[in-house]
């Protein structure tokens, strides 16, 4: 396979910048590179037609991972085995580290970046849910200015973000989450390297037994990593246990239901999807 | 029991070093300058006729050259069994992968972007992808030339079926099925055409299973004698009995093009390719009537099995003789009744599979027999106890097991010991999992006490499952295998059989055979590079035949040259015919003699004294018999037996299973090469794993749908808990030493074993593999296009 | 096209490439490196496996422009001086390869977690190699190998 495509390597958050903002190329931001190396080999649609492949990964200014006062910040040119590795998201993120680490494999997680991993909005990106729950931000830049923009809202529908051609996601701000309690869950069809079927993500806060706050978020059943707003309302000051449980596993499969359709996968995904989720709220949520 | 030097030992690869460090060569690592590459042009469809090809705008271009059926100077169809096959289909399109013509050139993405403007006229045909339906009298024929799409008809009757039902005290009957599997070698297809100079003919490398098919399938279509036909085996990266076919129509594609155009071709196929085109392992619908007494005795049992052949015969009718053989598994019922058949569909082809016709029926079989030992509330192993064959069966075909070691029991009771097989099973079985919504519920909202609690989720299951497995190729091919023996005058020693390696390791094996009977050490044989320019031909490397026949062949070359060596040392050191002389260590002695030479001394002397030391050996398999019409007869030489004990955990509310252990107990009659051996064994456990678990090519309307690792998925390094393998070696007369087959048990059972240990678990018996994650919850499984079915 | 330079196998390497091809490409076709190997193309079986940077990586989802001025090795470049590395001997005495076409690969997997963890456990060694399809071996042997190796 040849890809007669022209290459440019960025060394600063400006070159970029400034090529991104050449609107007679359709340039692509190449990160870690596993989706679109792929999928330009697939001759996937999705990457078809593209002039320029912009290297971010020699920018240092998108590298690394800084704790701030209440929040976390990881640079668009963090890998998931980088965020493995991180002290500070083992400490403050674990749900992070849960879903990085069911990433791929080894050589996967060694390239793939965070920020890739939901620029592309594949539904069975694996770090959304979790990025859904601790309502992560993003940073975008271009030659315009910057802007901020909440994730869930960044994510429109499979395959669709609300960035421009000109601009580029320089970090993602992770607020921390440190009086929650929570757990990610995947299901795969092997143990590794396998494309989630489900995926679900969960935040909670409680206060006598009762629910002060949770965030519920799923990916790969939905068409895009989704939070369930009604849900989390429905769930607040609602004594925690089994029935809660119940009742809000079968809220979100009739959610999905009646926002997806029964796909032909959902004879299956539905049934497990509510048991999951019970049972990731009784694990997470001690009684 | 012999007392061997080597035989049985760990012994490092013969050729490991050059895999370890890189060095080795692939079909695809090599080129030739001035190569060419080329593309398969293809139709979008099962079945059509095709009108018309239209070239005009690609075949001015200098820089493509076409080649199609126009360029074959001999036969266009082949095939091993009927000749069925083109090598262009030039007329019809029977199935996805077939090749409509090649393009052939320097530059790839040229040829891809040329092979789009090939302008095919052509008229669908009615897809044919049920193979029942292929066989009612109005279907339309995949191939005209047949009366109609059945491939092969195998009966087997033995006893009288009706008294025999009317006489027992209970019947079941249950139906299973087996998908299409895809061997998932990780090297993909490769092969290269040299044309060699003046009068030569062809010289032909690639990832080739069977050089010597190859050959002739080349010959055929090139139109040339045999021997003009040079196929050389590349360093092969994995076969499991897939690269046949597709490579002999690859190579002779490649060499029809280098004669054409004058200069060295490659063909390389992608993944998506290769599982494109190369052919798969059948699907099976197997129907079983079992009729058993109280006591637990089988007294007769109805089998009809229908295979999918899909769009060509290739093996169809050797993989279904062997299901024949061995559908009844290893019980003397006294009477049986079976039919299989195999027959043309618009689906990818089925052909050889490590496994060759077994995994399937074990599958259907074993599962049935624990059924019944569940109905009759007996232990698994009770069942099979009191019906598995011991010396002086007699099997379904008539043949009675003697003169070896019939093990079955004894494999079985090793097994269980080191499972621990019985209290398991019974604790296991206690456990009442309530769980499961069924498959076409249109509520999906579970309802409240549905819902199951973490703790009660995943449960713990224990199942075992044996077999027989007749070893070679038994009676329906001819089992011969050469071998060439070549001791140079330091003692050091050119080796090669005829039957090329898979990459399970042969050239070890026959090293260490060789390297037994001189006394030498296995470092001081060099094994040659397969070529059928300087080897007979020894039939292929398929029905785990080579340590049994190429072994056989070794040890007759290297007893020939050792029968000269003595013969030379008796005069020169003056021995009787009755003086032993022991070869051991790299020396000769006689102890009564209180003589000894070094090896390599000896073969000095002897060579100046113009002593042969080269020598071709032959082993030719004992005879067998088979009666068509009835499938009785002495099908195989001999058989190999095996148990294995699978542990799993399923999670009732996923679907998940996970697999803790398995015990695999085999007899493969005497071990050669330890390490090779338990490879084997681990090797098949896994493929086994997967062919129970996860691995399934699907279709849509003929097309395979999982073309890459992303969805076809085999296990990985995660997948399987601990395998234990166990020899017990077991007497026999034939092969080397006693030694027989390995490669293909191994992965026979494991299956079966698997379905077994979920049954235990959650109480549910499964009739359709893979057992995956819907099947586990829904007992069926979802395609893309049950869409339609539901409420919403 | 492109002059790239980089660290191959130890010692610095000049390409003049379209900077866009992968490196497998590269290291296979342009360079004649063919110990590396290509199964699917897509980043699932890992026989294109290479050390980037110390990190394992599959070199059909990098492309040459992005290993400018990185450092690179290959199955080529572990023994020294036509000596084995204790690894591959390991492997050679486990029985870790069979028809050997994912050993290169796996051997990269390996050496990588070896020299960040020199005494993994089979779970960490299970999770290293699990990028690795093997279908020969069963993955038991290969794990031996490497768990003898760190011993
Ligand atoms: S070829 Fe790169 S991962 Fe398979
Ligand atoms: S040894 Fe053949 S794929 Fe691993």
């Amino acid at each position: 396979m040849r890809t007669k495509v022209e290459f440019i390597r960025a060394e600063t958050i400006n070159q970029a910048l400034q090529l991104l903002a050449d609107n007679n190329k359709n340039t692509r931001i190449l990160a870690g590179g596993t989706d679109i190396i792929t999928g330009m080999r697939m001759k996937s649609k999705r990457f078809a037609n593209i002039d320029l492949l912009l290297d971010i990964n020699s920018i240092n200014d998108l590298k690394g991972i800084r704790l701030l006062e209440d929040s976390v910040t990881i640079g668009s040119n963090v890998t998931f085995s980088e965020i493995l590795e991180n002290k500070i998201i083992q400490d403050k993120l674990p749900l992070l580290i849960q879903s990085a680490s069911g990433i791929g494999n080894l050589q996967i997680r060694n390239r793939a970046t965070v920020v890739g991993n939901f620029v592309n909005n594949a539904p069975c990106a694996d770090s959304v849910p979790a990025l859904l729950v601790y309502n992560a931000k993003l940073r975008i830049e271009s030659l315009k200015g910057a802007r901020e923009i909440a994730l869930q809202d960044f994510l429109v529908k499979a395959y669709k973000t609300q960035i421009a051609p000109d601009e580029l996601v320089t970090d993602i701000q992770i607020p921390l989450a440190n009086d929650f309690c929570g757990t990610f869950y995947k299901l795969g069809r092997r143990q590794s390297v396998a494309i989630s079927r489900i995926s679900l993500a969960v935040l909670a806060k409680l206060s006598n037994h009762k629910i002060d706050e949770i965030r519920i978020a799923s990916g790969a059943v939905t068409p895009i990593g989704k939070r369930f707003d009604d849900l989390e309302e429905f769930a607040i000051g609602k004594n925690a246990g089994k029935e809660l449980f119940i009742e809000l596993a079968q809220k979100m499969a009739q959610q999905i239901l009646d926002v997806t359709g029964l796909r032909w996968s959902g004879f299956h995904k539905i049934p497990v999807l509510q048991q999951a989720l019970y049972q990731l709220l009784l694990t997470t949520i001690e009684l | 029991m012999n007392n061997f030097n080597i035989v049985g030992k760990n012994v490092i690869r013969q050729d490991g070093l050059e895999k370890v460090t890189g060095e080795a060569k692939f079909a695809d690592d090599y080129s030739f300058p001035n190569q060419l590459y080329s593309m398969m042009v293809r139709l979008s469809v099962a079945h059509a006729n095709i009108k018309s090809i239209d070239y005009s705008s690609i075949e001015n271009d200098p820089e493509i050259i076409i080649i199609d059926s126009r360029d074959i100077p001999g036969a266009n169809y082949i095939g091993a069994i009927r000749q069925d096959q083109p090598i262009f289909a030039d007329q019809k399109i029977r199935t996805y992968g077939d090749v409509v013509c090649m393009l052939v050139g320097s530059d790839p993405e040229k040829l891809e972007l040329a092979g789009k403007q090939v302008k095919i006229n052509f008229e669908t045909l009615p897809t044919l992808t049920d193979p029942l339906k292929s066989l009612k009298k109005d279907a339309p024929l995949i191939h005209e030339q047949y009366k109609d799409n059945l491939i092969v008809h195998y009966p087997l009757r033995k006893g009288d079926i009706e008294k025999g039902f009317s006489e027992c005290d209970h019947i079941l009957e249950q139906t299973y099925t087996t998908p299409f599997i895809e061997h998932g070698y990780i090297e993909p297809e490769a092969v290269i055409a040299l044309l060699r100079e003046g009068n030569k003919g062809v010289h032909i490398i690639g990832s080739i299973q069977n050089p010597h098919t190859t050959q002739k399938v080349v010959a055929t279509v090139l139109g040339w004698p045999l021997a003009k036909v040079r196929i050389q085996q590349a360093e092969l990266g994995g076969s499991f009995g897939g690269k046949d076919d597709t490579m002999n129509i690859l190579s002779a594609r490649a060499a029809v093009a280098a004669l054409k155009t004058k200069r060295p071709v490659k063909i390389r196929y992608s993944r998506e390719e290769s599982i494109l085109e190369s052919y798969k392992r059948h699907p099976y619908t197997m129907h079983y009537k079992v009729g058993y007494n109280n006591d637990g005795k089988l007294i007769a049992m109805k089998i009809d099995i229908l295979a999918d052949g899909g769009a060509y015969a290739s093996m169809s009718p050797f993989v279904t003789w062997r299901t024949v053989v061995q559908a009844t598994g290893p019980y003397e019922i006294e009477n049986v009744w079976t039919d299989v058949r195999a027959v043309y569909t618009n689906n990818p082809y089925t052909g050889a599979m490590r496994g060759f016709g077994s995994p399937q029926p074990i599958f259907a079989q074993e599962s049935i027999m624990d059924e019944i030992a569940i109905r009759l509330d007996i232990s698994p192993d009770t069942v099979r106890r009191i019906n598995g064959f011991k010396t002086g069966s007699v099997t379904a075909s008539g043949q009675k097991l003697h003169d070896h070691d019939v093990n079955l029991i004894t494999v079985m009771d090793r097994a269980i010991q080191e499972s621990g097989f019985q209290e398991k099973w019974k604790l296991f079985k206690s456990q009442k999992p309530e769980f499961g919504i069924a498959p076409d519920r249109d509520d999906l909202i579970l309802k409240k006490d549905e819902f199951i609690d973490p703790d009660k989720t995943v449960y713990k299951g224990i199942g075992l499952a044996v077999s027989f497995r007749g070893s070679s190729l038994g009676a329906e091919g001819i089992d011969t295998a050469a071998a060439y023996l070549s001791v140079q005058a330091d003692g050091s020693a050119y080796l090669l059989c005829g039957l090329a390696e898979n990459g399970q390791g042969l050239r070890t094996t026959f090293s260490i055979i060789a390297a037994e009977v001189l006394g030498i050490s296995v470092d001081d044989i060099f094994y040659l590079d397969h070529d059928t320019s300087v080897i007979p031909d020894s039939g292929p490397t398929v029905a785990s035949r080579s340590t049994v026949m190429g072994g056989g062949a070794v040890k007759n070359a290297a007893e020939k040259v050792r029968t000269a060596l003595q013969k030379f040392l008796t005069e020169k050191w003056e021995l009787s015919e009755n003086d032993e002389l022991l070869f051991a260590g790299n020396k000769v002695s006689c102890k009564r003699k209180n003589k000894q030479i070094g090896f390599s001394e000896l073969c000095g002397l002897a060579r100046n004294k113009g002593v042969n030391l080269a020598a071709l050996g032959w082993y030719a398999g004992p005879q067998v018999d088979w009666e068509e019409e009835t499938g009785q007869g002495d099908a195989y030489f001999t058989y190999v037996y095996g148990c294995q004990v699978a542990e799993v955990s399923v999670n009732i509310s996923t679907g998940q299973v996970a697999i803790d252990r398995i015990v695999a107990v085999h007899d493969p009659g005497t071990v050669i090469n330890k390490v090779g051996a338990e490879g084997q064994v681990f090797g098949g456990v896994t493929q086994g794993a997967g062919y129970g678990l996860w691995e399934e090519i699907s279709t849509h309307q003929g097309m395979p749908r999982e073309l890459n690792f992303d969805e076809y998925l085999v296990p990985t390094s995660k997948d399987i808990g601990k395998i234990v393998p166990i020899f017990v070696q077991g007497k026999e007369k034939y092969g080397p030493w006693g030694a027989k087959s390995l490669g293909e048990p191994t992965l026979e059972l494991t299956a079966a074993a698997l379905a077994n240990a979920i049954r235990n678990a959650i109480g549910k018996r499964f009739y359709n593999l893979p057992l995956n994650l819907e099947e586990i919850i829904l007992q069926r499984k979802l395609r893309k296009e049950d869409l339609q079915r539901g409420s919403m | 096209m492109k002059n790239i330079e980089f660290t191959l196998n130890g010692f610095p390497m000049l390409v003049y490439v379209d900077p866009s091809l992968r490196l497998l490409d590269v290291l296979r076709n342009t360079l004649g490196l063919t110990g590396t190997k290509e199964g699917c193309d897509i980043g699932e079986c890992g026989a294109c496996t290479v050390l980037l940077n110390g990190k394992a990586v599959n070199s059909c989802l990098v492309l040459i422009g992005q290993v400018e001025n990185q450092n690179v090795l290959t199955v080529e470049g572990l023994s020294s001086h036509g000596s084995l590395h204790p690894l591959q001997q390991k492997f050679l005495e486990y029985g870790a390869v069979q028809c050997g076409f994912c050993t290169p690969g796996m051997l990269l997997s390996a050496y990588a977690l070896l020299q960040e963890n020199p005494h993994p456990s089979e779970d960490e060694i299970k999770d290293a190699i699990a990028g690795n399809l093997c279908r020969c071996t069963g993955y038991k042997p290969i794990i031996d190998a490497i768990t003898a190796y760190s011993r």
